[in-house]
C-alpha cells in the first residue's frame, strides 16, 4: 500500500511536472533578464495547439513540438516588443499575450476538436529527462558562465551592463525568446504526450502555476526541479487521498502550500529576492 | 432607363424582403459556461444551437461562451441590448442571475438549463441522464473483473449526485458486491484535474470508468491502459475505439426547437412560463445511449456483454446485453415500465429513501442529496 502509493505519486508528479518544468525554467530566465513575462498561458495554449495541428498533419509529434517551441517563441516576441522596445508596463503586456493566446487558439483550433491523436509522446519521456538536464545546464550557465553573469546583471542592474557595452535589449530579447520557446514547448507536451488531443483551453492555468514555481524556487533553476515535482505530487495527491481526507481541504492544499512557502521565503530575503531590476523598462541614460 | 433601374431595384428589394416578411423573425441569445471547443457540455449546446437555427424558420442566435457561473447578468444585458427576445443560460450555477435578468426583463423570455426556478417569462429545461447512466452501470457491473467500478464526478450537486446513483443502482442490480469508488475533481471542465483523478482511482484498483467533465480526457486515460470506459456528453468513442464500451449522449436541439417553435407560434409568451420544465429524457429523446450516434453498445464488447447472465425480478434470466436492451426499450416508451429511482431503495447508510413501489418525483431528483449503496468515497453534503 504505502511503496504502491510512493511510486505512483513519483511517476505522477514526473508527469504533471514535466511541463510545469519546462515553462518554469522558461520564465526564470526572462526574470532574471529582468523581464516578467505573465503570459506563459497563452504561449503554452498556442504551443498546445501547433503541436496538435502539426502532429495530426504530418503524423509525426516530434516535428510538433518543435513547432510548438517555435510558435511559443514568436509569440514571446511579441511581448518583447511591446514591453522591451515600446517600453510598455510589463503585467500588462503579459496578461494581454495570455489572453490572446487563450483566444487565437480557441479560433483556429476549432477545426481539430474531437480528433484523436494516432502518433504520440510517451509522457514521462525524453521530455522529462531533457527538462532536468535543461535545469541542470540553465543553473551551470547562470553561475557559472559569462553569459549567465551578463543574464543575471541586466536583471539586477541593466545600466551597469549598459555601461560595459551590452546591449541591454539585446540580452532580454533573447532571455524572453528563449522562455517563450520552452513554454511552446511545454504546451506541446500537454496535447501530444499528456492527454494526446486538443481541446480550446485545455492548458487549464498550468501557466500560472509555472509563473509561481519560478517565484518560489527562487529565480533558481535546479529548484525548479524540487518546485514542478512538488506541485505535479500534490496535484496528484488531491485526488489520492480523497478516501482519507476531505477533497475540500486537499484542494486548498497547493494554495496554502503557495502562501506557506512565500511567506518563508519572504522573510529571507537575501539570496531569495527577486532581480533587482524586474519589471522594470530600461532606458538608456536615464536614472 | 431611370424608371427601368428603379423598377429592377424594386423588384430586388421585394424579392427580398417577401419571403423574410412573412416569416416572423426571432432572436435567441445563448450564455454558456466553458468554450464551445470544450467536446462536452458546452459543445453539446453549441452543436444544439445550430440544429436550431436551421429548424427554426425566421431563427437567428448568438452565443457568448466561457461565462463565469456569478457573472451571467452583464452577459444578459449584452445579448437583450443586441435584440435577443429569447435568452438561454445554460449552466446550473446561471440559475440566480438568470432569474434577477427575468424581473428586470419582464418582456424576455428565459430558459435556464438544470435548475428549478422559475418566474412567468422564465422557464427550466433539462435533458437528464440517469436513466442512461444506469444503463451504463449495467455493463460496468458486468464488465469489472476487481469489483471496482469508477466514477470522476465534477461537483457533488444534486445532478451529479444522481447520475453517481444511478449508475450504482444499475452496478448493483448486475454485480451485487461491486463498489463504485468516486472522486471529486470540483471542476466542470479540467483535464489535467481528470486525468490525475483517473490515475489515483486506476492505482486504487478500478477497472471500469464514467465520469462527468467536458473533455475525453477520462475515456483516453483508461483506454490507453486498457480499460473500459463510458463516454460523456459528445460522441467519444472514436477517442479509444477499443475500449469506449458506450456511454451517455445528448440532443438538446430536441428541447430548443420545440421550445422556439412554441415562442414562433406564440403559444409561449413572457406571462405563462411559471410551469413550463422541461424534464427530457429517453422517452422524449433528448438522451441517447452510446459512445457514438446510433451505437448503443460498441460492437467490440457486445459479446462480453452477451456472455455475462443476470437473473432479475421481472425478466427472469437473460444476458446483460439483452438487460440493457430491454431496460432501455422500457424508458424509451411513453409508458416507462421501468424507472431506476423506483422504491424501495435505501441510501448507503441504511436509510429508507424511496418507499417500496414508489418513484421519485422529478422534484426529488432534482434535489437529491444522498448516496446509492455501494457508493465509495467522500460525499459533501451527504444527509
Amino acid at each position: 500500500m504505502i511503496p504502491e502509493l510512493i511510486l505512483t505519486t513519483i511517476v505522477r508528479a514526473l508527469a504533471v511536472g514535466t511541463p510545469l518544468l519546462w515553462a518554469s525554467l522558461g520564465e526564470i530566465y526572462a526574470e532574471r533578464s529582468g523581464v516578467v513575462n505573465l503570459g506563459v498561458e497563452g504561449m503554452m495554449i498556442l504551443g498546445a495547439f501547433l503541436a496538435f495541428a502539426v502532429a495530426h498533419t504530418t503524423g509525426n509529434p516530434i516535428l510538433g513540438l518543435a513547432m510548438a517551441g517555435i510558435v511559443g517563441g514568436l509569440a514571446a516576441l511579441i511581448h518583447a516588443f511591446v514591453s522591451i522596445t515600446l517600453r510598455a508596463n510589463q503585467y500588462v503586456s503579459g496578461l494581454a499575450l495570455a489572453m490572446l493566446g487563450l483566444g487565437l487558439a480557441g479560433v483556429l483550433g476549432r477545426a481539430y476538436e474531437g480528433i484523436p491523436l494516432l502518433n504520440t509522446v510517451p509522457e514521462v519521456s525524453g521530455l522529462t529527462f531533457l527538462g532536468v538536464l535543461l535545469a541542470a545546464a540553465m543553473w551551470f550557465v547562470l553561475h557559472h558562465t559569462r553569459p549567465g553573469l551578463i543574464l543575471r546583471s541586466t536583471g539586477e542592474s541593466p545600466a551597469t551592463v549598459d555601461a560595459l557595452g551590452i546591449d541591454v535589449t539585446r540580452v532580454r530579447y533573447v532571455a524572453v525568446v528563449f522562455g517563450g520557446i520552452l513554454a511552446g514547448v511545454a504546451g506541446g507536451f500537454l496535447s501530444v504526450a499528456y492527454r494526446p488531443s486538443w481541446t480550446e483551453g485545455m492548458t487549464g492555468g498550468m501557466g500560472w502555476i509555472a509563473i509561481a514555481i519560478a517565484i518560489f524556487a527562487g529565480w533558481d533553476p535546479l529548484k525548479a526541479v524540487w518546485g514542478a515535482l512538488f506541485f505535479g505530487a500534490l496535484y496528484y495527491l488531491s485526488f489520492r487521498l480523497q478516501t482519507w481526507v476531505t477533497p475540500e481541504a486537499l484542494r486548498m492544499m497547493p494554495f496554502a502550500f503557495t502562501i506557506l512557502v512565500l511567506a518563508v521565503t519572504a522573510r529571507n530575503r537575501r539570496g531569495q529576492g527577486a532581480p533587482e531590476a524586474l519589471g522594470i523598462p530600461y532606458t538608456s541614460g536615464a536614472r | 432607363m431611370r424608371w427601368l433601374i428603379l423598377a429592377a431595384v424594386l423588384v430586388l428589394v421585394a424579392g427580398l424582403t417577401v419571403p423574410g416578411g412573412a416569416q416572423q423573425k426571432l432572436k435567441a441569445g445563448f450564455i454558456y459556461v466553458g468554450p464551445i471547443g470544450d467536446y462536452g457540455w458546452t459543445h453539446a449546446h453549441d452543436q444544439a444551437r445550430k440544429l436550431a437555427e436551421k429548424a427554426v424558420p425566421g431563427l437567428e442566435t448568438t452565443y457568448v461562451e466561457s461565462v463565469p457561473e456569478a457573472q451571467a447578468e452583464p452577459f444578459i444585458d449584452k445579448l437583450v441590448q443586441q435584440g435577443a427576445r429569447v435568452i438561454f443560460t445554460t449552466s446550473f450555477g446561471f440559475m440566480d442571475g438568470t432569474l434577477a435578468a427575468a424581473k428586470r426583463y419582464p418582456n424576455q423570455i428565459f430558459a435556464h438549463a438544470s435548475g428549478f426556478k422559475r418566474a412567468p417569462n422564465m422557464a427550466t429545461f433539462m435533458a437528464d441522464f440517469y436513466q442512461v447512466y444506469y444503463l451504463n452501470g449495467l455493463m460496468a457491473g458486468a464488465l469489472t473483473k476487481t469489483g471496482k467500478v469508477g466514477y470522476v464526478g465534477a461537483f457533488p450537486i444534486p445532478e451529479v449526485k444522481r447520475h453517481i446513483s444511478a449508475y450504482a443502482l444499475g452496478v448493483r442490480a448486475v454485480n451485487p458486491k461491486a463498489t463504485v469508488h468516486v472522486k471529486w475533481i470540483f471542476e466542470w471542465f479540467k483535464p489535467a484535474a481528470a486525468k490525475e483523478a483517473t490515475e489515483a482511482l486506476i492505482a486504487e484498483g478500478v477497472d471500469v470508468f464514467a465520469f462527468t467533465e467536458d473533455s475525453p480526457t477520462v475515456v483516453q486515460v483508461a483506454g490507453k491502459r486498457g480499460l473500459p470506459a463510458f463516454s460523456h456528453y459528445s460522441p467519444m468513442q472514436k477517442f479509444s475505439p477499443d475500449h469506449v464500451v458506450s456511454g451517455q449522449l445528448v440532443h438538446w436541439e430536441k428541447i430548443y426547437i420545440d421550445f422556439l417553435s412554441k415562442v414562433q407560434s406564440g403559444k409561449y409568451t413572457a406571462e405563462n412560463l411559471s410551469n413550463v420544465d422541461y424534464w427530457w429524457l429517453l422517452a422524449e429523446g433528448a438522451a441517447e445511449l452510446g459512445g457514438e450516434f446510433g451505437v448503443p453498445v460498441n460492437p467490440k464488447w457486445k459479446g462480453k456483454l452477451q456472455a455475462a447472465m443476470v437473473s432479475t425480478p421481472d425478466l427472469g434470466r437473460l444476458s446483460v446485453y439483452d438487460l440493457v436492451m430491454k431496460r432501455m426499450a422500457q424508458m424509451s416508451d411513453a409508458k416507462m415500465a421501468f424507472d431506476p429511482f423506483t422504491g424501495p431503495i435505501k441510501d448507503r447508510k441504511g436509510v429508507t429513501r424511496v418507499p417500496g413501489g414508489k418513484r421519485m418525483s422529478v422534484g426529488d431528483l432534482n434535489t437529491m442529496e444522498w448516496a446509492a449503496p455501494g457508493v465509495v468515497g467522500s460525499w459533501p453534503k451527504e444527509p
